[in-house]
């Protein structure tokens, strides 16, 4: 009989950087190469965040190491164009990062409500 | 504009700079084209925040790397311990250097960068001993 080790997978609690954060609502609902993600990234920030190419792909790096993201092959995919998308634990590790923190956009609501009561 | 990035991208270790030179070569390019096409003013500040990017890109990929000797204490590869490392010295000099940079501390990058061609001679010559080509 063949042995399957199946590798089980712990999210880390901590709160993620904005660019990483950024990439992976990025790629929540398509593939998406370099460039892409670059200009979705200024589109999804309003125009506030603006990735330099060592910061994206630093941080693509660390999210490949990770296995948060993973090379998507396409028919006209070259060397030079690569897309990536999202793995099943980087979908899971940005659902908690967005949990935590609608968890915390509640309480600051909760919180500035009570302070105009006063 | 291309060449100078390209410069710049050789602070990587090099790993990063085999998977990834390529590709960030072509989204620089395509970013420069946008920007380019913005106006001077906007193209430069794009030139500037590139290239501070790759600096300090660069000192995260030096500084969060783990190589696979100090993994599972191996030499990498098999090859020669001494060989090995004169190859860790040279890494750890770039790895100094690309994290002064990035720090502002100049004079320190360039000891850093004497010691690092001292340390790159010292490898070529056991490359040379033991018949190991680049």
């Amino acid at each position: 009989m063949r042995h399957v080790a199946t590798k089980t997978y712990t999210p880390d609690p901590k709160p993620l950087t904005e660019p990483v954060l950024l990439i992976l609502t990025s790629l929540a609902d398509q593939p998406r190469h370099g460039y892409a993600l670059i200009q979705d990234i200024g589109s999804l920030s309003g125009g506030r965040v603006r990735l330099s190419t060592g910061t994206l792909f630093g941080a693509l790096r660390r999210l490949l190491e990770d296995g948060w993201i993973e090379r998507f092959e396409q028919e006209d995919t070259s060397r030079q164009k690569q897309a990536y998308r999202l793995t099943a634990a980087g979908r899971k590790q940005l659902q908690l990062e967005l949990d935590r923190m609608k968890q915390l956009t509640r309480a600051g609501i909760t919180r500035l409500r009570a302070g105009e009561a006063v | 504009m291309k060449r100078a990035y390209k410069f710049f991208l050789l602070l990587y270790p090099r790993e990063h700079r085999n998977q990834f030179s390529d590709e960030m070569t072509r989204v620089f390019e395509e970013a420069s084209a946008e920007r380019r096409a913005q106006g001077w003013a906007r193209y430069v500040r794009f030139v500037f925040a590139e290239m501070n990017g790759l600096v300090t890109g660069a000192a995260g990929a030096w500084l969060g790397r783990q190589p696979a000797s100090q993994v599972d204490g191996a030499s990498p590869s098999g090859l020669p311990q001494e060989l090995a490392e004169a190859q860790q010295r040279v890494d750890a000099n770039i790895a100094a250097m690309v994290h002064a940079i990035a720090n502002h501390q100049f004079e320190k990058a360039r000891v850093h960068s004497h010691e690092e061609r001292q340390a790159r001679e010292n490898l070529r010559l056991l490359r040379q001993k033991y018949g190991i080509s680049d």
